[in-house]
């Protein structure tokens, strides 16, 4: 056990950051409940899913600057084709996106392997390309979301232990949108971090000249590196589009923001290290501090510098703290 | 982890040292997409302004940052928690914020959404009419160049509602001129600098046109014929102080500016604290109809003269009240402070 704590000090430190901040919350605004965490859980739905694409490919060596961009493509291709859809042509429409997500990141990635132009330029320049590319699908927001899909965020889900017949209010604290976001990402992370695939995108990552003469196929590898972050850019998309109801071409603060959380949440920048949930619970604790500067109502002009200084805060310990912990492992 | 732990703690004590402090009157939220911008940098001072002159409004809650339709659902939810009464927002878009208003009316919170309107029914609309606005500049400008030739199309950041809706407006006035053609139509993104780089490269391209219609970034335009030496041709913008001065100033310009006055917000405030006073209007929309300042009229140039004031932020719209809706004075909207400040 204490190994374990220890192995992920990091991740277990920024859940206790949560859970102060939660309590913090709660000082502010004691009415402060299931629906603020409703609230908070629905906000954060996006910036996590781009969050984790954003680490998939940070820890594969790599970085996405248009996963934002992509976000905006899937978000208004499933608007457009939703608009006036069945269900069961809802559920075609979310196959195709998701496809289309994947094709996006292999794009990005294939064209970084082919060209050898390094990853910022190719995905800065492919940024332009999807935000053209999402503007000529859709010109204005608008579009429309299956009612299925808009409800599968909305609310909660029941603790299981409760008697029956208790008000929602009472008994439904967890977020539907948290339930989603936790299926998503281990469906699609948890079988690729248990095969050889998972363990490529680490090796590539750490350091691609070892790797490849280990025989893991670097190139390729990176590709099936981006093509993931872009499925997690199609599912952020259509997050977006299910909570707005909309598509938006124009894209939203998501590049800045994963980027920002991956590197809160444990991911080393040069790759090969760190988890998903860490960047996970880093997108919570970004976006409490967000909900607390509301609530407070902090000159919204200072707000922005204190979520800055509080990102740069606890990168520093955490830094601070792994230099410790190096020295220790070094003497004792 | 110590440390991260006592960091937090240190945080938490300044977070609930600065929640205390009540007083009487309404709380109202504030929620704006846009930040840095001169015309909704005036809308949050208006909004201020207002709240402080109706003397009603115990605390502002303002939401204020750059983000897109998911963050300001985020905000508006924010706001709901916070307890507000009222929620006075400057919508991303006309649908997608619906659910979160949806669910601060059903919270009995007064929903005011201001410069842009929203689908959804239970909130109230108070807005600049943008079409209109487009419709009035160009056909001035079209009359302007004698009904026939090309004009500079350009527009304000593609995609976005008030664009869009600017655009029926442009269009229906093209309609209405058939000599008119456009001969290039570019989005400046409202951005100063970038509408001065596309300018200065249609005039080096040497492309023919008679007049050139803006969404806005209109002083820079100015600026660029000035600098370049190119011969003037009528030109429309809005009515920031910049574009308002040079009107006046500048030999052998004609143009005309379309007000858009950023005070809406301050209107939606006062439009708020009414319905919470229990004086709801009969109509969900207001609009507010822009009025076109030409400098070849006579009646325009007494308009432009009386709207000049040294004290305005040049970037700022020069109509900075609205009659029978803003109580507040020039200083107090220039002071931009709210209540509590």
């Amino acid at each position: 056990m204490k190994r374990l704590i220890e192995a992920n000090a990091w991740t277990v430190g920024l859940a206790a950051l949560l859970a102060l901040l939660l309590i913090v919350t709660k000082l502010i605004q004691p009415e402060f409940g299931a629906s603020g965490l409703d609230s908070l859980a629905r906000a954060a739905l996006p910036f996590v899913l781009a969050t984790v694409g954003m680490a998939v490919v940070v820890i594969a060596g790599g970085i996405d600057l248009s996963i934002a961009a992509m976000m905006a493509v899937a978000s208004v291709t499933a608007a457009r084709l939703m608009e006036g859809a069945t269900d069961p042509q809802s559920v075609l429409v979310l196959i195709t996106v998701l496809v289309l997500g994947l094709a996006m990141g292999a794009i990005n990635g294939a064209l970084i392997v082919v060209t050898r132009v390094p990853d910022i330029v190719v995905t800065l320049a492919m940024l332009f390309v999807w935000q053209g590319v999402a503007l000529l699908i859709l010109n204005a927001p608008g579009g429309a979301t299956a009612p299925w899909l808009r409800n599968l965020i909305v609310g909660g889900v029941t603790l299981p232990g409760f008697p029956p017949g208790l008000p929602p209010s009472l008994t439904d604290w967890i977020p539907k949108a948290v339930v989603v976001m936790a299926i998503v990402v281990t469906a699609v992370w948890l079988p690729i971090k248990r095969s050889k695939l998972g363990l490529m995108f680490y090796a590539i990552g750490s350091d691609p000249l070892a790797a490849f003469r280990s025989g893991v196929p670097v190139g390729l590898t990176r590709v099936a590196a981006y093509a993931v972050c872009g499925l997690f850019a199609a599912l952020g998309g259509l997050a977006v589009t299910m909570s707005t109801g909309i598509g938006e071409p124009i894209p939203g603060p998501y590049l800045l923001a994963s980027v920002a959380a991956v590197v809160l949440g444990g991911v080393v920048l040069g790759g090969g290290r760190g988890g998903l949930l860490g960047p996970i619970l880093a997108v919570f604790v970004l976006r409490l501090v967000r909900m607390d500067l509301t609530l407070m109502s902090v000159d919204p002009n200072v707000a922005a510098i204190v979520e800055g200084t509080i990102m740069v805060l606890v990168v520093m310990f955490g830094g601070l703290l792994a230099l410790r912990g190096a020295r220790l492992d070094r003497t004792g | 982890m110590r440390k991260l732990l006592l960091g937090t703690a240190s945080l938490a004590i300044a977070m609930s040292l600065a929640a205390a402090a009540h007083a009487e009157g309404y709380k109202i939220g504030i929620s704006n997409t846009v930040q840095g911008n001169g015309w909704r940098e005036e809308m949050v001072c208006a909004m201020k302004a207002q709240a402080l002159a109706s003397g009603k409004v115990e605390s502002l809650n303002i939401a204020h940052r750059n983000t897109d339709a998911a963050g300001q659902l985020e905000d508006i939810r924010n706001l709901i928690q916070a307890g507000v009464n009222a929620i006075v927002v400057n919508p991303a878009n006309a649908d997608g914020i619906n659910a979160a208003i949806k669910e601060a009316t059903d919270a009995g919170i007064v929903v005011v959404a201001v410069d842009q309107a929203v689908t959804e029914p239970s909130a109230y609309i108070l807005s600049n009419n943008q079409e209109q606005y487009a419709y009035l500049g160009a056909k001035w400008l079209f009359e302007t160049m004698g009904g026939k030739g090309a004009v500079v199309y350009m527009r304000g950041a593609a995609g976005a509602g008030a664009d869009n809706d600017r655009d029926k407006g442009f269009k229906r006035a093209m309609a209405e001129f058939p000599e008119i053609t456009v001969a290039q139509e570019v989005f400046t993104g409202w951005q100063q600098d970038q509408g001065k780089q596309q300018i200065n490269d249609i005039i080096a391209a040497g492309v023919p046109f008679q007049g050139v219609w803006t969404s806005g970034i209109d002083n820079v335009i100015v600026d660029a014929f000035v600098e370049s030496g190119a011969p003037l041709v009528p030109i429309v913008g809005a009515d920031n102080a910049g574009f308002v001065g040079q009107l006046q100033s500048v030999e052998g310009l004609v143009g005309a500016a379309v007000t858009n006055p950023g005070s809406v917000g301050g209107a939606g405030v006062e439009l708020a604290i009414r319905i919470l006073d229990g004086n709801a209007p009969a109509e969900k929309t207001v609009l507010v109809d822009p009025v076109v300042w030409a400098n070849n009229t006579d009646e325009g140039k007494k308009l432009l003269a009386e709207a000049a004031n040294p004290n305005l932020s040049p970037e700022w719209p020069v109509s900075v009240s609205i009659p029978g809706w803003t109580t507040y004075t020039m200083d107090q909207i220039i002071a931009c402070k709210g209540p509590g400040e």
